[in-house]
């Protein structure tokens, strides 16, 4: 069973996001990037399903130009014992992209290196989309296991443990091709080692662009687009808190009492 | 934890000179972060060294950084030495000092002297962290003065036999494996000694100020015999071994100081933004302002030092001025921007409740160990004074 892992550049989670004057995008000058968080759970799972010869192969795979090769060699890095391949998806073609787009390129990948699980995030936490992993297996005609804590491999078909919110957990089973996006919970990613930054340094990462998987340049990039994003802005600024003066207790509680009723309107 | 750098230059990053230097940084302030920050105020108050912490730095393969990937080890440099210090230490200093004792003064110098039946014996033990290693130089009669050094061993037939004490031992009381100096006819060679060996023992744990989070005890060699294949390198060839490790030792030691600086400042000037006196933050006030600029400038200047000088050491390249020049320079900014942070933080700074007390009390052991502040200035001297000839 071949595995397939996504992975995503974002901007680290504590980054200190500013908007470019054009209101086209971010300022990327300062931002130091990471994997996608929540594809750090899905390359530990494809890892460890190797390592436990569940699974015979690795493959990771990022759609995104040359930059994202350093997110690629610290996945490889990380995974250096389950001896990952590695594959970016780059193309002129390809800029511009709206998750459907993206999810065409991802999806003939897929197919081309003959991956049967494909593990990704939940989501991604730049734009928290969530939709390229249910249109990739859309596409595909694969079951979609979404927001998985738990997961089990074994023969053709996986066991999988989805957070449902409010403690609920839905277990559901499938065959092994299908996609699966998984959460926090599932485990506990591993850091690169030094074995591993070296082995990376010198790993080959293939480069497919739409030629090589056969795509029509029409169905992707930004003429294909049918979701376009408008302007970015900052969340406005939360109002500052209240303070609740007084000296006796218990009319301060009433009070507060009375704001989340009728202000707030949270009770 | 992220800090404030100098912008380096676009074509060449001082301090992240190959995608594996950022790669590698990153891997370490990542376990620093999620490993070895939260347990730094337990070990120093317990005063031992957090053993299942280091077998982690094993399996992450930092043991044996500098040692060729064909020996089990990473094969990286001198900068990646550094960085692997310098962030540590931001969290947990006295940890740091144990993995120092361990990867620079005994692995690094291991490595270097030692024959290929040597290196398959005890490379993959001291690289896994299966063992603990240490180095024995100091006596309790002569620290700074190295070459009057007591302990001397014999050649017999059974083997070495030695006699003397070693004492600071860094890694001692925890140590399965130590390389050690003595004197062979009067002239110094290096040895090794493993736990267990008949007539050789340790002090109990020598309590310290600081450093907390490793241990030290003393080395104690009576009529002990080694086996003769325990000399490393030349028989009285033991000076070179000793001088040619000092260099990369310094610039850990260095880097170390640079951590501290680095975490102090942070703390330092997020207190003084946050905190509230006669009715605004404390930053507004010239007297802090100097402390944080100041910290600021020596902090940058010190890294600057530290890292272009790792650039001109390594096996074959030597620079005893740069390296005595860095830790000279460093562990007294290291000890004052520890001390302008809890200033700037009051009650705050002085309470064990913060690291900024222990960072202080860890900080003023790099003005001492691996070469006191004094000893670096003769060196320094001598050596300028040399090259006048
Ligand atoms: C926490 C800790 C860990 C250590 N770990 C190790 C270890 O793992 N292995 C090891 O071998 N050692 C270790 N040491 C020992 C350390 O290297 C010595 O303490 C150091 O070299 C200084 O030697 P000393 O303590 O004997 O001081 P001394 O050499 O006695 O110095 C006392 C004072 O005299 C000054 N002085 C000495 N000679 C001169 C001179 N020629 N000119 C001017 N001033 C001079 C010194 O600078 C100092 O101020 C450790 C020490 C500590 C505190």
């Amino acid at each position: 069973m071949k595995i397939g892992v996504l992975l995503k550049q974002v901007p680290a989670s504590d980054s200190r996001i500013k908007i470019n004057g054009d209101q086209t995008g971010i300022v990327t000058d300062d931002i130091k990037w990471e994997i996608n968080p929540y594809d750090e759970f899905a390359l530990e799972a494809g890892i460890q399903l190797v390592e436990g010869k569940i699974a015979s192969s690795l493959v990771l795979i990022s759609l995104g130009g040359k930059d994202a090769e350093a997110r690629i060699k610290d996945g490889i890095a990380r995974g250096v014992k389950a001896k990952p391949e590695a594959i970016r998806l780059d193309d002129a073609a390809f800029a511009g992209s709206d998750p459907l787009g993206e999810a065409r390129i991802i999806a003939a990948a897929i197919q081309k290196a003959g991956i049967d699980l494909l593990l990704t995030g939940k989501q991604a936490i730049d734009d928290d989309n969530a939709q390229v992993p249910a249109m990739v297996a859309e596409l595909l005609d694969r079951p979609q296991v979404t927001f998985v804590e738990q997961l089990e491999v074994a023969g053709d078909s996986l066991t999988a443990h989805r957070v449902m919110g409010g403690g609920q957990v839905d277990v559901v089973m499938s065959p092994v091709q299908a996609v699966v996006t998984c959460d926090k919970g599932l485990n506990s990613p591993r850091f690169a080692s030094l074995p591993g930054i070296m082995k990376a340094k010198r790993a080959k990462i293939a480069v497919w662009g739409a030629a090589d998987l056969g795509l029509d340049a029409g169905t992707v990039g930004a003429g294909a687009a049918v979701v376009s994003e408008g302007a970015y802005r900052l969340p406005a600024d939360r109002p500052s808190g209240k303070i609740i003066e007084g000296a006796d207790a218990a009319a301060k509680v009433k009070e507060l009492v009375r704001l989340l009723r009728d202000e707030a309107k949270v009770l | 934890m992220s800090q404030p750098t100098a912008p380096s230059n676009p074509t060449f990053d001082l301090f992240n000179p190959s995608e594996e230097h950022a790669m590698l940084r990153q891997m370490v302030a990542d376990f620093t972060k999620a490993e070895v920050e939260p347990q730094a105020e337990e070990f120093d108050a317990k005063e031992c060294m957090n053993i299942p912490l280091f077998q982690q730095l094993g399996e992450l393969g930092l043991l044996g950084i500098t040692v060729p990937e064909e020996w089990g080890g990473a094969g990286m440099d001198t900068t990646a030495v550094v960085i692997v210090h310098h962030e540590l230490s931001k969290s947990d200093p006295g940890f740091c000092l144990a993995y120092l004792a361990h990867a620079l003064l005994f692995v690094n110098n291991f490595f270097y002297c030692s024959t290929d039946a040597q290196k398959k014996r005890i490379l993959p033990k001291v690289i896994s962290g299966e063992w603990i290693g240490g180095m024995g130089m100091t006596e309790p009669g002569h620290g700074t003065d190295v070459l009057g050094m007591t302990t001397t061993a014999e050649r017999t037939e059974k083997g070495w036999v030695v006699n003397g004490t070693k004492t600071y031992i860094t890694n001692g009381p925890e140590g399965h494996v130590f390389m050690f100096y003595a004197k062979t006819n009067g002239k110094i060679s290096a040895f090794l000694v493993e736990d267990g060996t008949p007539g050789f023992s340790k002090s109990h744990h020598i309590p310290k100020m600081g450093m907390r989070a490793s241990s030290m005890s003393e080395l104690i060699f009576e009529d002990c015999v080694i086996p003769h294949e325990n000399l490393l390198g030349e028989e009285g060839g033991g000076l070179i071994h000793m001088m040619r490790n000092l260099e990369i030792e310094r610039l850990g030691l260095a880097a170390m100081s640079l951590g501290i600086a680095d975490r102090c400042l942070e703390l330092m000037v997020k207190h003084a933004a946050e905190r509230v006196a006669f009715g605004q933050s404390i930053n507004r006030f010239g007297q802090i302002q100097r402390y944080i600029g100041e910290s600021y400038a020596k902090t940058e200047a010190t890294r600057a030092l530290v890292y272009t000088v790792a650039l001109s050491v390594a096996p074959d390249k030597h620079n005893r001025l740069g390296s005595d020049a860095a830790k000279l320079f460093a562990a007294p900014v290291g000890k004052e921007v520890a001390d302008n942070a809890m200033q700037v933080m009051g009650g705050q700074g002085y309470c064990r409740e913060y690291p900024v007390e222990r960072l202080l009390r860890d900080a003023k052991l790099l003005e001492i160990g691996g070469g006191t502040l004094e000893s670096h200035q003769k060196n320094i001297t001598k050596d300028l004074t040399r090259a006048l000839r």
